[in-house]
């Protein structure tokens, strides 16, 4: 390795790390200290914190965050584990169409899909214009990828037709040797995308706010709503909602380079 | 059908359309609130707002391209979205490579710090920006001191400053995009140019980009719908004062305005067709740029 | 001096030194093979030459001039290395014509210099096909060409076969050695395979543990292996401990190891009277394997095994259990 490539390899990347980290570090400064109207702020504090910790607006908010990401990660996981199961099993053919399906909220993304549901349900009456079911509808569909992705990698990983063969020749049934074998050993997998999507959900911005209703509150609509009010309050909510996000991402990142650690000691099986 | 037959129905290969029941629910999810919204989307464009008994017109999109502030709408967003999607796989192109060309613990920093900002977009980031750029911003206040001009006299809640904050959150996902392409370069295809008498541009502009193509291409797929899709970090910056097509979508159907919600639907197709478009082209020039490839 | 010479070379990894005091002469238009086991330091050698890798110590001259120093660009050489050797987005014809397009030579000339080395390497229909349409062997014989095409000072092969099919690999060793001479280019050659370094090479360098261990023609190191690493690696060398051989042939070799080729036992059915020049002992068939022309009979002297191999035309019908004598000439045996 050249000695002149290494360095200025170096250089770019330390470029592109500074360029990055410049309104992070900027914002977490912002949110400890009183003042900063020069170069070095002033009076260092932590009471921005201590005011939204103890805002039950903000409590309520990040209650709702964790409800409004769980519950359709569950409902998604759920309902892949079955399709996938049932196609990659009986019908090997529909698969291609499932993968399709499932690959189409990568186009639509947030504004499509949260204006399309509006229009198809926010006129009528019954349970499915729930504001709420609206938005678990609507955030199944927005992790649908990332879920697929994750449990059909998994099931590609251990070749899962293979294992229910072999579970079926020692007596067990299909369906149970699924839930007994193939589930727990994908299971870093489904970790994983799940994570992801939380990442994702965590992340959303227009579908909360095109679809639900105005005391519906995830950390980014309370963030807008800080940021309008009191930006020393909202640099604290946000230096929250950083943590939360480095958090998911650290954990990912540690599953996925077990995982491949683990596939280097078994020898690529 | 008898006890024991339960079974030996369920296990029966006649019966294995049994099964399908599995997939009720993944098809429940996906009609009621994938395919049926979308159906209903393009249904709906071809209505009409104020009167609700016509069906199909094309009254919203003649409306749409004849308007200025819609026609504004889609000149910025394509401005905005390709201009950010260009600075970022120039940037993703020169940080992957120089991951290629590095090892140790300062490559994997690099690619932890690109992991942490990638999620790094929207109200955040709009935030972020405007504690640093914003009109009381933390680094002008510096260049005030300092007397740096170009940092005082820019403002950040304009479209050039929206495009600052696009180009910030296409970076890391360009380069952790294009990084595991850069795997395919193989080291013995830059020991054969230095050989026969070539330099790092040389080995670059004949070798590495062209077999980087196919992923740059993919990227720059990824990287257009990602910033034509954006709606958070702009609304966060400018709210509905910027003509931009998914802010401008999402104003006729929420908000303080009468809601047209038609022509509303009308805009999503146009920005799905202008998706779709660019999809195509891109598949189409990978196509013919890629022809050495095995297939 | 001669045209190319390594002198006292010394290259570490780390930790780890992989190239020992390495003094090495190649005359110009050789074909010298470096040969060894995997690790040994042999294409390292070969990529400090091309520039690849720099040496910790020591000096490289090529045609009188010192290239310690200088950028492999600028050194005058090819290269073919075991695989990924050619540009993928490229066809045959811009493959080759690679290096002479950096050197700025006009088209025309380009192009009649092209389908001059496409017709030596056997390759002159497929130049207008890409990498992926072509089979290993026939990627590695465009590499061959896009090396050669720049009339290179040294051609260097890094094990460049050793990825290819074993049928097509011996028909390709007889190729590439009739390009050399034909071209009359000194070109070095790096190997583990030690049947492919005979049929190729003018001489061989064979590598141990970052030394050369032994150096010689082909015939020389065959017949005459210096030390038990040599026998062991080249050809299918019986060795036996010296006390274990003297005992059963009733002689004194000298050294702690006897090397005994295998070809070089005479076997017969009737007892074989010994001599000053020739050595004898009786023994049981253990064994045999046939390895198509050659039958290999394992052979039981007194607790002593050796290996026998007999041309098939002459095998002699021996089983298992049949009591064989054989004899050795005794000059043919050697002492390490």
């Amino acid at each position: 390795m050249k000695k002149g490539t290494k360095t200025s390899a170096n250089i770019v990347m330390t470029i592109v790390i500074v360029w990055l980290l410049i309104p992070l570090l900027a914002t977490i400064i912002y949110s400890l200290f009183e003042d900063w109207t020069g170069i070095v702020p002033r009076g260092f504090t932590l009471a921005n914190y201590q005011k939204i910790f103890t805002d039950t607006a903000f409590l309520t908010a990040m209650y709702q965050t964790l409800i409004v990401c769980v519950i359709p990660i569950a409902i998604t996981i759920v309902v892949v584990l079955l399709a996938l199961f049932v196609v990659t099993v009986y019908f090997p053919r529909l698969e291609k169409y499932v993968q399709i399906l499932c690959m189409i909220p990568y186009t639509i993304q947030g504004v499509i899909l949260s204006v399309s549901i509006l229009i198809l349900y926010a006129k009528g009456k019954s349970l499915l214009s729930g504001r709420m079911v609206m938005l678990m509808g609507a955030y199944c569909i927005i992790i649908l990828p990332h879920i697929y992705n994750g449990i059909r990698n998994g099931m590609r990983a251990i070749n899962m037709n293979m294992l229910l063969e072999a579970a079926e020749m020692l007596g067990e049934s299909k369906l149970r040797a699924f839930f007994k074998v193939i589930v727990p050993n994908i299971l870093t997998g489904i970790t994983v995308s799940s994570l992801l999507a939380v990442g994702l959900l965590f992340g959303d911005y227009v579908i909360i706010r095109n679809l639900s209703s105005t005391n519906v509150n995830n950390m980014q609509k309370f963030l807008y709503q800080a940021m309008k009010r009191s930006s020393t309050e909202a640099s604290a909510v946000f230096v929250v909602i950083m943590l939360i996000t480095f958090a998911i991402t650290a954990v990912v990142l540690t599953l996925q380079n077990r995982s491949t650690l683990e596939k280097i000691r078994n020898g690529g099986k | 059908m008898q006890q024991k037959s339960k079974h030996s129905m369920l296990t029966s290969r006649n019966n294995r359309y049994f099964y399908l029941l599995a997939l009720i629910p993944f098809l429940f999810l996906i009609v009621m609130y994938e395919l049926l919204p979308l159906i209903m989307l393009v249904v709906d464009s071809f209505g009409l707002d104020k009167d609700a008994s016509v069906r199909f017109t094309l009254e919203n999109y003649k409306k749409i391209f004849s308007t200025l502030s819609y026609q504004r709408a889609i000149i910025n967003s394509l401005k905005i979205t390709t201009i950010s999607t260009v600075i970022g796989i120039v940037v993703a192109f020169l940080g992957a490579r120089a991951a290629y060309n590095s090892r140790g613990k300062f490559r994997n920093v690099f690619l932890t710090i690109l992991n942490m900002t990638s999620n790094f977009a929207g109200v955040p980031l709009a935030f972020a920006y405007m504690i640093i750029l914003g009109n009381a911003g933390v680094i002008k206040q510096i260049a005030d001191i300092y007397g740096i001009e170009f940092v005082r006299n820019f403002d950040l809640y304009t479209s050039k400053g929206l495009t600052m904050m696009y180009v910030y959150f296409q970076i890391p996902l360009s380069t952790l995009l294009l990084i595991p392409a850069f795997n395919g370069i193989r080291k013995e295809w830059g020991e054969a140019n230095m050989l026969l008498g070539g330099s790092s541009t040389h080995f670059w502009t004949r070798v590495g980009i062209p077999v980087l193509l196919p992923s740059l291409f993919s990227t720059l797929s990824v990287l257009f719908a990602n910033a034509l899709c954006a709606y958070a970090t702009a609304y966060a910056l400018l709210m509905n004062n910027f003509s931009l097509l998914p802010v401008n979508i999402s104003a006729s159907f929420v908000g303080d305005i009468k809601t047209k919600p038609k022509l509303g639907a009308a805009l999503s197709v146009v920005m799905m067709l202008i998706m779709c478009l660019v999809i195509l082209l891109n598949n189409f020039i990978t196509k013919k740029t890629t022809k050495w490839e095995s297939r | 001096m001669s045209y190319i010479r390594f002198e006292k070379i010394n290259k570490i990894f780390g930790t780890n030194h992989v190239l020992k005091d390495i003094d090495l002469d190649v005359e110009k238009g050789q074909l010298v093979t470096l040969l060894g086991p995997s690790g040994c330091g042999k294409s390292t050698l070969l990529r400090c030459l091309a520039g690849l890798e720099q040496v910790t110590d020591g000096h490289i001259y090529l045609d009188g001039q010192e290239i310690t120093d200088v950028v492999p660009r600028r050194r005058g050489i090819g290269m073919v290395f075991q695989q990924y050797s050619l540009f993928p987005n490229m066809n045959v014809r811009d493959n080759v014509a690679y290096g002479l397009k950096l050197k700025k030579i006009p088209k025309a000339e380009i192009d009649q210099k092209v389908t001059q080395m496409l017709e030596i390497v056997g390759l002159s229909e497929k130049i207008s096909q890409y990498p992926a349409q072509l089979s290993g062997g026939q990627q590695q014989r465009v590499a061959l060409a896009r090396a050669m095409v720049t009339a290179p000072k040294v051609l260097l092969l890094d094990e460049p076969l050793s990825a290819i099919d074993a049928l097509l690999r011996k028909n390709l060793q007889i190729e590439i050695r009739r390009i050399q001479q034909q071209l009359g280019i000194t070109t070095i050659f790096v190997t583990h395979d030690q049947d492919e370094a005979m049929v190729m090479s003018d001489m061989i360098h064979l590598f141990h543990n970052g030394r050369i261990e032994q150096s010689g023609t082909p015939e020389q190191i065959y017949t005459r292996p210096a030390t038990k690493f040599a026998a062991t690696f080249i050809g299918n060398y019986n060795l036996p401990s010296a006390a274990d051989f003297n005992r059963v042939f009733h002689t004194d070799i000298a050294g702690q190891d006897v090397a005994v080729r295998p070809e070089i036992i005479v076997l017969s059915k009737a007892p074989v009277q010994p001599s000053d020049t020739l050595l004898a002992a009786e023994g049981k068939i253990v064994s045999h394997i046939s390895h198509g022309n050659l039958i290999r009979f394992g052979i039981d002297f007194d607790g002593l095994p050796l290996n026998a191999d007999v041309v098939f035309e002459n095998r002699m019908d021996f089983t298992e259990g049949d009591r064989v004598f054989a004899c050795i000439k005794k000059d043919l045996v050697i002492g390490l």
